[in-house]
């Protein structure tokens, strides 16, 4: 009789403790999914450069890349599982060239786009630590 | 040699024709993010949609119905109701990502953006489906879709897999806080490839064709060589996202960011083959979404149907087929990303997959339809299991994806 009536609860506490772990918080998961991003414009950049994709090709991927990553510095520091403030403004101020760099890619030869892919980098790196 | 030529077709047919843009992206996503520790679900599908295509064009092809047809009249108009709302809510979603799908291949040819090429992309959409006849429909886009097979290509030209990346062909690395994504991701792919539409299409398809008990080997043929090759390209890109972007730390989370592995590959080239795969792959699947609907509805109501049919001949069918179509453009118009809108619509699929297939089983067994054909023990349980496992994973994974903020 014991055992029917704590099985509901137990049930309830154990798919409680199991969703925690099955999921990641908010905060872990943008900032995840942003690094991602990041290194996925740091690759387009590059292969645009190294002649593997053409500067159409990137121009289109650019524009979904900017619209995964647009308002990202708003929702940030109010996220369900930031960290401290410190944190969250060494991410944002990595995001802010890294997003102008994916605003406006410098897909001609004449303008610094190693400037671009090593900015690209830099916040890709930061945002996936931060993602764990 | 007419038969040969036709079982010939029929398998470049459903090789060309496997992909879309659920697949496409499930597939994508999946290397990147799990290695190929998610083959598993994609073969799971690929014999569920072998069993269930094989199933259909047997029906068809004896009872001389199609599915919509026998639903309504042995279960009823009100029963018929409820496949039917599933079916209008999932594919509405997924033809938007379809449509979506075909305006980033354009984009990604031209540098336009895909925003732009929406309208376009729709009214390509509207035009293949209003005039052109079925055969039409059914084989160009498919012929294109060969392309696909050009992954194949591409993982033989980046050396292959590593033995550290097969290893997670067996042992998934699934890292802390990343099952439900792993799960909502299973339930995707067996949404993806278990798509319904495909199989009131392909019905509706062995009709149009005047399909007999002779037709029953070059259906075989189809449901099985064809299937299986079609599954190859899904597989394919699983094996492109592993070796490139998860090394990369890439997600695959854009349609354009997945191409940069064939690109990686074979260059600008590999990249336009990307392109051109997922232009053919995405206007088949748009096609057979919008008229499997269509087909369904006109079917289940009793109209006048069939696309080769002038469109005065069947109103009220090209007219449910340009409501369907209006209604993808709306959501498509919101500007959410075609892909996510393909993982979301799969998922849902997999969801209604049990309220859309059920009748076809309890159909599958009735000898009025199948005489002597009625299917075995082994496929009814087969088919079972599949539909409870897609039907659990979604039920479970779905909630989980909302309340941590994805999804």
């Amino acid at each position: 009789m014991l055992r029917k009536r704590c099985a509901g609860p137990l049930l309830l506490v154990l798919l409680t403790v199991t969703g925690c772990q099955l999921t990641q918080s908010a905060f872990s998961r943008t900032v995840g999914n942003a690094g991602a991003v990041f290194s996925a414009a740091s690759t387009t950049l590059s292969y645009a450069h190294e002649g593997k994709i053409t500067s159409a090709y990137a121009q289109a991927s650019f524009v979904n890349y900017q619209s995964e990553l647009d308002g990202l510095d708003q929702q940030l520091p109010s996220q369900q599982g930031a960290p401290d403030k410190r944190t969250v403004q060494h991410l944002l101020d990595l995001y802010r060239p890294a997003m102008q760099a994916v605003i406006q890619p410098c897909l001609e030869e004449s303008c610094h786009w190693q400037a671009q892919v090593a900015a690209l980098n830099r916040a890709s790196q930061a945002f996936l630590m931060a993602g764990g | 040699m007419k038969k040969w030529l036709s079982i010939t077709l029929g398998i470049v047919t459903a090789t060309g024709g496997f992909l879309d843009a659920g697949t496409i992206a499930t597939s994508g996503e999946s290397g990147a993010r799990f290695g190929l520790g998610l083959i598993w679900a994609c073969l799971i599908a690929t014999v569920a949609i072998i069993l269930l295509v094989e199933m259909m064009g047997r029906f068809s092809a004896i009872s001389k119905k199609t599915y919509a047809e026998a639903i309504r009249e042995n279960f009823g108009f009100k029963f018929y109701l409820l496949p039917l709302l599933s079916e209008v809510i999932a594919e509405s979603i997924l033809l938007a990502a379809e449509i979506g799908g075909i305006a980033i291949a354009l984009s990604l040819m031209t540098g336009i953006s895909w925003r732009i090429l929406f309208p376009p992309a729709a009214f390509l959409v509207f035009a293949m489906a209003w005039r052109a006849p079925f055969d039409w429909i059914e084989n160009a886009p498919a012929l294109l879709g060969l392309v696909t097979l050009s992954f194949i290509v591409g993982i033989i030209a980046l050396g292959g897999p590593s033995h550290q990346l097969l290893s997670t062909l067996w042992k998934p690395e699934v890292k802390q806080g990343e099952l439900a994504d792993y799960l909502y991701l299973v339930a995707a792919t067996l949404g993806a490839t278990i798509s319904p539409y495909l199989l009131y299409f392909y019905s509706s398809g062995a009709r149009e064709e005047h399909w007999t008990s002779s037709s029953l080997l070059l259906n075989r043929v189809t449901a099985i060589v064809g299937m299986s090759f079609g599954s190859l390209g899904s597989i394919a890109l699983i094996f492109l996202g592993a070796m490139v972007l998860q090394p990369l730390n890439m997600q695959g989370s854009s349609l354009g960011e997945l191409g940069l592995s064939m690109a990686k590959a074979l260059g600008p080239f590999g990249a336009l083959l990307f392109a051109v795969a997922l232009f053919a792959t995405c206007l088949g699947a748009a096609l057979e979404v919008v008229l499997g609907v269509s087909y369904n509805i006109a079917q289940g109501f009793g109209w006048e149907w069939g696309e080769d049919k002038k469109p005065v001949e069947a109103a009220r069918f090209n007219l449910v087929l340009i409501i369907f179509l209006l209604v993808a453009v709306a959501i498509g118009l919101m500007g959410i990303d075609p892909l996510q809108l393909a993982l979301a619509g799969s998922t849902v699929i997999a969801l209604f997959l049990p309220i859309s297939l059920f009748p076809f089983l309890v159909l599958m067994n009735d000898p009025q339809y199948l005489r002597d054909k009625t299917n075995g023990r082994f496929s009814n349980i087969a088919i079972i299991c599949i539909l409870l496992i897609a039907f659990v994973v979604a039920f479970v994974s779905i909630p989980l994806e909302i309340l941590s903020g994805g999804g």
